[in-house]
């Protein structure tokens, strides 16, 4: 035998040490969820990139130090594994006091009461200062149930680079939604590209990439149609305003405008295709600035999405809400408050090239650190979305209706499903999640 | 280990076997050694010629094996972007730890090394102990339902985690182990391979050496613990290899077992590296050298005892 | 190796005769208190778990809030649900390719490495360390070297005048790399099972058949594939239940796409028990997966007792 009992004991002794200093010894405590009932502690439950972390970490200090004595403690999880652990924690009564949740998922929890009613906590004229938009994202059943925290939008970002070596002008490109290009004009672009480009490249990129697939309604709503009839509950995808908007998004596929890896349910996200330079052209957040400046070896610039019978864009961000069961329900409400408030909200948009959600700080208002020139576009495209587009993103049914776009867009454009079943399903879907 | 200590693992139950084979074919050998000798000069040269083939052979493989390894590394060490730049590059252009920095500067690497290696250490001493335990009670023990316990661990020990890990998800959400270390490691340790292992290890332990200890007195425990634990070195470090191996590559309960960042395992902040807008796959590359090479390390020092765990259960 | 036989020694309790009985007792009750801690932990994580996931399967629960008894509703939609079908079809595939290359590779370069060779013990261990690479780092590695728009081997192709291949955009390649990178993981296991079996056979065997005048390749097929049989039984269940289980690999190469062409029954049980909240759905897939398993599990069990494992 090459190693004895204490030698090996050592070695476990050796190995252990300092591992259990570096992870704090914390893993084998029960759950954290509530902050164990303490009267001022919080737990906030996010995801966030890098530059969302980092202000998210400064804004809570600054609330820790402008309440004494209160603790809030900061969990960043992947994006991926959120939600499952929200439902888990929830479902044990172990849930933090304060998570983040897109406007899609929102609709779920609050249509299930797992959310805290902030009515009590926000009077008319608090309201009032938030985009109305926004405010009925956050709102089920007339109650408020979270504060629309950001919300970004997806613009159309370009490699000049690239558009000029396929003799497309940089200065021809549309400035502001007045000029936006019409989904004909947008074509017509696409093919100059595709003639251009060499075969791996691709002309561009659309962002409907798994939890993304919702964005493909951008389409469906520039084509003038809807997914859900006004009274909330009837499909309404089955139309020749949808059959139109997926017979145009289909034959990205099939003309080659757009990378084949690029479908509904590919692992690999648009951002990434674009800053390699794989696309031309790519429909991103304006969140994904930060990266891009940093990770793009090409010049670029941002321009308003294509338009067909109106503009219209996708409802991204994100809302903060409290879970039902906090024992801090007050305190929490505060947090929230703090992280609306104007000035907090102007420092994480500018840091993270985000939009605000107050009306006061709508405009050129927020002192964006990076590409500050760019941002004009999405603010503009911002104020493309509809009420109605916002009751039909964030109804309750949607988290299960993201699931069935994801599987017809992705057999309609990988598999060859026609477009007559595809709209068949999808209505079939909307009629079984909205039951 | 000499060859005349217990016959155990079946490696070396092989290797007795067929040394006795060997001898016995020594000596058939012998007796027609004349007559088969000028035949295999004959073939000495072509013999020659069938190594250097056969090398050619081993060299290709071993080469397109590690291939994906050295592709890590390259990487790994590569300035970010370059792997996905056009042109064939097939070592890093210039050779740098800046995907390294990075990754321990943007995130808890250390911390996520350090949950890999507690989880690792308390997943193996609680299975292997309790896995020596059971095995040896199956071997040596007569006890009423002896059988139809192992016939149930036996029906249970295929089965994947995700057939049944909805529901093992809410046992441990509510039992109150739900992202804490506990949660991956207890279920980690229900797990029966090791059983097998060591019943089979103990099995080959001569009853009269147990029998010799009771008759002078020694109750069961001082038995198993002065008597059987010293001769089973060997299953000992076999089991705490393969078992330290399997939590720490471990990927699917831990993902779905532990909630906060900071009790992530190497595997699930891989993944978490991945799922970042823009993903970095240099440092990616490297996260990935960091997680592999403490596995690689022991693997090639203790490499007899993996290989013989690996036959004897069929890990992966 | 027949880990799968269930016959212990006679334990010979030859003592005193009035104190037999005494002696038994005990020795019931130590055993019983042996086997306990893994029991226990059994039980509570392993038996309990697939009771409560029978139960889970007739609920429909989106993982909080209240659950609502379903009845058989879940089975009945496995039965229609096409992806169900294909994810099933997809393992079987996949098992049905892996397991038979993995095999012939593995025998290929045990008798290769069983051979005179310079530099043997390098070799080896070469072909055996993927094994201690794990699922997900390997699942990292291939997606850049697989990687469809300027992955390494897409950029080798065009180097060399050919035109890439859609690993990540069609089903069919997207399944041929995640099945390579499987083989890669576990040849090396394969090898060294039939490397054991090689060096019990006896190489008077060879020479008696060389006498005879039987070529390389005749001594190949009448003796070594033969005499290696009880080693092929083993591999191919371990090589089956490992191919029935992979989900590192697809979660973070593919996640079971394009389409649903790479998508397996594990994969499939995880994303609706895990990904789009239909855990009731998710275990019912989950019981189907049990149950696949443990009659694999009794056919093997069945075979093998009739039947001498590697050993």
């Amino acid at each position: 035998m090459k190693f004895s009992k204490k030698r090996s004991a050592a070695l476990i002794g050796m190995a252990l040490a300092p591992a259990l200093t570096l992870s704090g010894c914390s893993g084998f405590g029960g759950g954290s969820g509530s902050g164990g009932g303490d009267s001022g502690s919080l737990t906030f439950t996010t995801w966030a990139s890098k530059s969302e972390e980092t202000s998210f970490t400064e804004l809570v200090k600054k609330f820790e130090s402008e309440h004494k004595g209160v603790t809030v403690k900061l969990n960043v999880v992947p994006y991926q594994q959120m939600f499952s652990n929200i439902d888990a924690q929830l479902s044990s009564a172990d849930a933090p006091d304060i998570f983040r949740v897109d406007y899609g998922n929102l609709g779920v929890y609050s249509s299930q009461n797992q959310l805290l009613d902030l009515s009590t906590y926000f009077d008319k004229d608090e309201i009032a200062t938030f985009n109305p938009a926004m405010w009925q994202a956050i709102s089920y059943d007339g109650k408020p149930y979270g504060v629309p925290h950001q919300t970004d939008v997806s613009a159309l970002l370009v490699n000049t680079d690239l558009l000029t070596q396929a003799g497309i002008s940089v200065d021809s490109l549309p400035k502001t939604q007045n000029d936006a290009w019409t989904w004909d004009r947008f074509s017509g672009v696409a093919a100059k590209l595709r003639a251009s480009l060499p075969n791996d490249k691709y002309p561009f990129v659309y962002n409907w990439q798994q939890a993304g697939a919702p964005r493909w309604l951008s389409w469906l709503f520039q084509a003038g149609g809807n997914l859900i009839a006004s009274d909330g509950k009837t499909p309404a995808i089955d139309s020749a305003e949808g059959a139109k908007a997926l017979d145009f998004t289909k034959s990205f596929f099939e003309k080659n405008w757009v990378p084949p890896t690029s479908s509904v349910k590919s692992p690999t996200y648009a951002d990434s295709l674009f800053s390699e330079g794989t696309a031309a052209m790519g429909f991103l957040g304006s969140f994904l600035v930060p990266d891009l400046a940093s990770l793009a070896k090409f010049n670029w610039t941002a321009i308003p999405l294509p338009t067909d019978k109106r503009a219209a864009t996708d409802l991204g961000g994100n809302a903060l809400v409290v879970t039902k069961a906090t024992k801090n329900p007050k305190l929490a409400a505060t947090f929230l408050k703090f992280m609306v408030q104007a000035d907090s909200m102007s420092t994480f948009c500018a840091a993270t090239n985000e939009l605000p959600t107050r009306t006061d700080l709508s405009g050129d208002k927020i002192a964006y650190q990076v590409r500050k020139d760019v941002m004009p576009v999405f603010v503009g495209q911002a104020a493309t979305i509809q009420p109605s587009d916002v009751k039909q993103l964030t109804s309750p049914a949607m988290s299960a209706i993201n699931t069935a776009l994801q599987d017809q867009l992705d057999a309609a454009f990988i598999s060859g499903q026609s477009t007559g079943n595809t709209l068949t399903n999808l209505t079939s879907a909307v009629k079984e999640a909205s039951r | 280990m000499t060859k005349t200590s217990a016959p155990a693992l079946g490696v070396a139950t092989v290797a007795d076997r067929q040394h006795t084979a060997t001898a016995l074919t020594r000596r058939a050998r012998a007796s027609r050694r004349d007559r088969s000798q000028s035949w295999h000069r004959n073939r000495s040269n072509e013999a020659r010629k069938g190594i250097a083939w056969r090398t050619l052979i081993a060299v290709i493989v071993s080469l397109i094996v590690i291939f994906p390894l050295y592709w890590m590394c390259v990487v790994a060490f590569s300035p970010r972007g370059e792997v996905f730049e056009p042109g064939l590059h097939l070592w890093p252009s210039t050779f740098t730890f800046e995907n390294f920095r990075n990754v321990l500067d943007q995130y808890p690497v250390v911390t996520w090394f350090g949950n890999s290696v507690v989880i690792g250490v308390f997943v193996t001493v609680l299975t292997v102990t309790v896995n020596l335990l059971a095995g040896y009670a199956f071997a040596q023990l007569r006890f009423r339902g002896r059988n139809t316990v192992f016939l149930l661990g036996l029906a249970t020990m295929m089965i994947p985690v995700q057939a049944i890990m909805v529901a093992q998800f809410k046992l441990v959400v509510g039992v109150g182990i739900f992202g804490t270390y506990w949660g991956v490691i207890l279920p980690a340790a229900a797990a029966a391979f090791g059983i097998f292992l060591a019943r089979q290890f103990f099995i080959g332990i001569p009853g009269e050496i147990i029998e010799a200890a009771r008759i002078d007195g020694a109750g069961h425990i001082r038995i198993f613990l002065q008597v059987v634990l010293p001769l089973c070195k060997p299953l000992l470090a076999v089991l705490t290899l393969l078992t330290l191996l399997g939590s720490w590559n471990d990927f699917a309960w831990p993902l779905t077992a532990l909630k906060n960042n900071d009790l992530f395992t190497l595997p699930i902040g891989m993944l978490y590296l991945k799922n970042q807008t823009a993903p970095d796959y240099n440092s990616i590359m490297a996260l990935a050298l960091i997680s592999v090479l403490p596995m690689v390390i022991l693997f090639l020092i203790f490499q007899r005892y993996f290989v013989q765990g690996f036959t004897r259960t069929g890990i992966r | 190796m027949s880990i799968m036989t269930v016959h212990g020694p006679d334990a010979n309790a030859s003592g005193p005769r009035t104190t037999r009985r005494d002696v038994r007792l005990t020795e019931s009750l130590v055993g019983w208190g042996f086997i306990s801690p893994n029991l226990i932990l059994m039980v509570i994580f392993l038996f309990l778990p697939i009771l409560w996931a029978i139960q889970l399967s007739l609920q429909e629960t989106k993982g909080f809030g209240t659950p609502e008894w379903v009845g058989w509703s879940n089975y009945v939609k496995l039965v229609t649900d096409p992806v169900f079908w294909q994810s099933m079809g997809n393992t079987i595939v996949f098992t049905l390719v892996t397991v038979p290359i993995d095999l012939a590779a593995g025998l290929g370069l045990a008798v290769l490495f069983n051979s005179a060779l310079p530099a043997r013990g390098i070799f080896r261990t070469i072909i055996v360390l993927p094994m201690v690479i794990s699922g997900v780092a390997s699942g990292m590695i291939a997606m850049i070297i697989f990687y469809q728009s300027n992955g390494l081997i897409n950029k080798i192709l065009v180097a060399m005048g050919l035109s890439p291949i859609s690993w990540q955009s069609q089903g069919v390649p997207a399944m041929i790399s995640v099945i390579v990178v499987a083989i890669w993981l576990r040849v090396g296991f394969n090898m060294i099972i039939y490397l054991a079996g090689l060096q019990s056979i006896s190489p008077e065997l060879y020479e008696a058949a060389r006498i005879d005048g039987a070529s390389r390749w005749q001594q190949f097929r009448r003796l070594t594939v033969l005499l290696v049989g009880p080693s092929t039984f083993f591999l191919l269940v371990m090589n089956v239940i490992a191919s029935f289980q992979v989900f590192d690999l697809i979660f973070v190469m593919t996640g079971g796409g394009p389409g649903n062409s790479t998508s397996v029954l594990v994969t499939y049980a995880y994303r609706n028990g895990f990904q789009i909240r239909e855990q009731g759905y998710g275990a019912a897939i989950g019981i189907v997966i049990l149950i696949i398993t443990l009659v694999f599990t009794f056919i093997q069990w069945k075979t093998s007792r009739t039947r001498d494992l590697v050993e």
